[in-house]
């Protein structure tokens, strides 16, 4: 049996936990935009990724708070270390939710439904938080339990009850179906999953495609044979930076990717881990996206190379950024492999010496809260660090 | 314009100059193209893609003098499925009929006016002779990087090192230098970095016999050779310093049979798969090469060799082992060694001319 635990509005409950005079108010974290929102900001129809000014108009009495990355980051690292108490199959999914197997525990720590109430005991006690926790024979139906089961609940799918717990929910909650395709299949009278597992599969694909028909057929009959990936690592490693209504210059955009790539290196040296494909993603005011990617001869962590790549593809780019307002970059190192294996490079030009991210890597290291990067990165509004599952 | 020729003297030209069009259509469709120009009996053919430009000229049988410019890709798929002997080409109205035997074509031409005007190579240029110049191309262009990202490590650097012409080339893993004696064609301090895909072409065009003429401006290079020249654009920019990286003292050389070991290379890197370096023991009972790819297998070797110094492991890139190797002329060469993690060094005792810098895998 597989537990999908995920904890309710993650960053606004940790404000409410850590400021008594928010708890049972609207809480809505985030600047321009909403990060999160408490379930109580969510009943009246505030949304993450909802623009603050029309959240604000919603939600007039809802406290807005700056959000505190550091103190989600060691509040997921406590639920971790909790999940991780319970069995030592963990896949996480993101810092706030993560499958658990916990078949063949039935004799050292009893039930799923013991273990998930456990579970749940100890996130509330230990770290202040309501968890949910669904429980299926898949993981898929696992997910759907707990986001039915939410807020602060514990959804359990029996055994043999997998038809009748899934065939009645709205289309919507089976995972690949989003508003699109969820209007494909109301126009043609399917409302709920039951509706779709009622159909041949041949229909279904010749309705929706050839992917998307094989997949909700399959997640409708809730065949999903995957197992829990315990420390499956990532295939890339990836940063970004929204622009709002700035209209920097190129080289201004050039000292925000600068920031990105010394993150990304540092997260890559810390992980021993080497990426060969350099990927630039950019956003723009009309709501476009372009994707810009290049790979490079051998697999590599060092800073100086990935910028001067995403530098070059930047540069490609230039004409459509200065016609169109650029809203957000992103760079990320993709076909990432262990450092186990290095191809090493002549120290052509300065990198003679010890490298500097080397050294910056060892200060950021030694002292978390020192926030140590370059000058050319000063002028701007620092950098938000959002917290990540370990790379 | 009106001529004959025989298929074969035709083929041959356009697949030279075709082989600097680009195949990416960028903003001027007429690039595609590749012009034909009839002057007597001479006739020119042009490829370009504005950065190489190859020209090659051959005797025809003129009829009537004109210039016109045809899809290449066409051009030279058609005359290569004609089978051997006389091709007549003539325009008539913006179009060019190509007749052989019992087939005809018709093509639709380009207007020859919106063909950019290209550089003309120098007149004057300094002879080399080709033989020498196509050994230190082959030693050398391989290790250039054909990495578009990082423009300079893309050409071959010349340069003058006493009374030679040196050409040096990296792609910052490994690094290949010659130096051609008694062909100095540089001043004392000039340098030029050359697309090293302009090179290859000229590679491709020499032969052992004959010379080639180096031609030189502010921003092109020209090489001519017999009736064909090839003119590139030069890289702007500062080559690396590459000296300093050359270490001067090896405190660890082995001497091996090259073949032995280009063969023992390429048999063990069967199983070093994906991103596996091959290792290398040295020792004074020999060259031990071992691969291992994990859930795959694993493969050794043992050559014979001479060696002088402490026993060393070092790993390094099969591919690159083998292009170094490969490269290096003659039946011996001496890798020579600092430690596992520093630049190793491929040399020849028949060619002293030449070095190979290979920087090794870091395994842990």
């Amino acid at each position: 049996m597989f537990l999908h635990a995920d904890l309710d509005a993650f960053y606004a409950s940790v404000e409410q936990r850590d400021h008594p005079s928010l708890r049972g108010r609207p809480v809505i974290v985030g600047g321009g935009v909403v990060l999160a929102a408490s379930y109580e900001a969510r009943d009246r129809g505030v949304k993450t990724a909802m623009g603050s000014r029309q959240a604000r108009r919603l939600c007039p009495d809802a406290a807005f708070v700056e959000p505190r990355m550091s103190a989600y980051s060691a509040a997921s690292k406590a639920v971790f270390e909790i999940f991780a108490d319970t069995t030592p199959m963990v896949e996480g999914l993101s810092i706030d939710e993560a499958f658990l197997d916990v078949s063949g525990l039935a004799r050292v720590s009893g039930r799923p439904d013991e273990i998930a109430e456990r579970l749940r005991g100890r996130v509330r006690d230990e770290v202040g938080l309501a968890i949910t926790v669904g429980i299926a024979r898949t993981k898929f139906l696992a997910k759907v339990a707990s986001a039915v089961g939410k807020p602060d609940g514990l959804l359990v799918v029996p055994l043999g009850g997998e038809d009748e717990f899934l065939h009645p929910l709205p289309v919507e909650r089976l995972w690949g179906v989003g508003p699109v395709t969820a209007k494909k299949l109301r126009n043609n009278g399917i409302f709920t999953v039951g509706e779709i597992a009622a159909i041949p599969e041949n229909a279904l694909v010749a309705t929706l495609g050839k992917a998307s028909g094989h997949h909700l057929f399959a997640l409708a009959h809730n065949r999903d044979p995957r197992p829990i990936v315990v420390g499956r690592r990532r295939g890339s490693i990836g940063s970004q930076r929204a622009l709002g209504r700035s209209d920097p210059s190129l080289g201004e955009i050039e000292v925000m990717l600068s920031g990105l790539v010394d993150r990304i290196g540092r997260r890559l040296r810390r992980a021993n881990r080497v990426g060969r494909t350099v990927v630039v993603r950019f956003r723009y005011g009309d709501f476009s996206r372009a994707t810009r990617s290049h790979t490079l001869t051998e697999a590599t962590a060092d800073t100086a190379l990935i910028l001067d790549t995403t530098r070059v593809l930047l540069r490609a780019s230039a004409d459509v950024i200065d016609e169109k307002h650029l809203t957000l970059i992103g760079v990320s190192v993709a076909q990432l492999t262990n450092a186990d294996a290095v191809q090493l490079s002549l120290p052509l030009g300065q990198r003679n010496r010890p490298s500097v991210h080397e050294t910056l890597d060892e200060i950021a290291e030694k002292f978390p809260g020192v926030n140590i990067g370059r000058a050319s990165g000063l002028s701007g509004s620092s950098q938000m660090a959002v917290p990540l599952l370990p790379d | 314009m009106k001529f004959r020729c025989e298929r074969d003297t035709l083929f041959e030209a356009l697949s030279s100059a075709s082989r600097a069009v680009s195949s990416r259509s960028g903003a001027l469709a007429v690039l595609s193209g590749i012009k034909l120009t009839l002057e007597g009996d001479q006739l020119t053919i042009v490829g370009s893609d504005l950065d190489l430009t190859i020209s090659v000229s051959v005797d025809v049988g003129g009829d009537e003098d004109g210039v016109t410019v045809l899809p290449s890709r066409l051009l030279v798929d058609i005359v290569r499925a004609l089978g051997a002997g006389a091709i007549t080409l003539e325009s008539t109205d913006g179009d060019m009929r190509i007749t052989a035997a019992r087939s005809e074509f018709t093509v639709r031409s380009y207007p020859p006016d919106e063909y950019p005007a290209l550089v003309e190579p120098p007149t004057e240029g300094i002879s080399i002779p080709a033989s020498s110049l196509t050994e230190a191309l082959r030693q050398v262009v391989p290790a250039a990087s054909k990495d578009d990202s990082r423009p300079i490590l893309t050409g071959v650097l010349l340069a003058t090192e006493g009374d030679a012409l040196r050409l040096v080339a990296t792609d910052s893993y490994r690094l290949s230098v010659r130096d051609v004696t008694e062909s100095a064609v540089l001043g004392e301090d000039q340098t030029v970095l050359i697309p090293s895909r302009a090179l290859t072409e000229v590679a491709r065009l020499l032969d052992d016999e004959g010379e080639v003429t180096l031609g030189l401006t502010e921003r092109d290079a020209s090489f001519r050779i017999g009736t064909t020249t090839v003119v590139t654009r030069l890289i702007e920019g500062e080559f690396p310093n590459y000296r300093g990286l050359i270490p001067d003292h090896h405190p660890n050389r082995m001497t091996v049979n090259r073949l032995e070991l280009l063969d023992a290379v390429r048999r063990v890197r069967l199983l070093a798969q994906e991103t596996t370096p091959v290792r290398l023991t040295m020792s004074s009972d020999g060259l031990d090469l071992k691969a291992i790819t994990q859930d795959v297998g694993e493969a050794s070797e043992t050559i014979d060799g001479i060696y002088d110094g402490e026993e060393l492991t070092v790993a390094f890139n099969p591919e690159y082992l083998i292009d170094g190797t490969d490269a290096a002329s003659g039946d011996e060469v001496v890798l020579e060694t600092v430690d596992a993690l520093k630049p190793a060094l491929i040399r020849t005792p028949e060619e002293p001319g030449f070095l190979y810098l290979l920087m090794p895998v870091r395994v842990s």
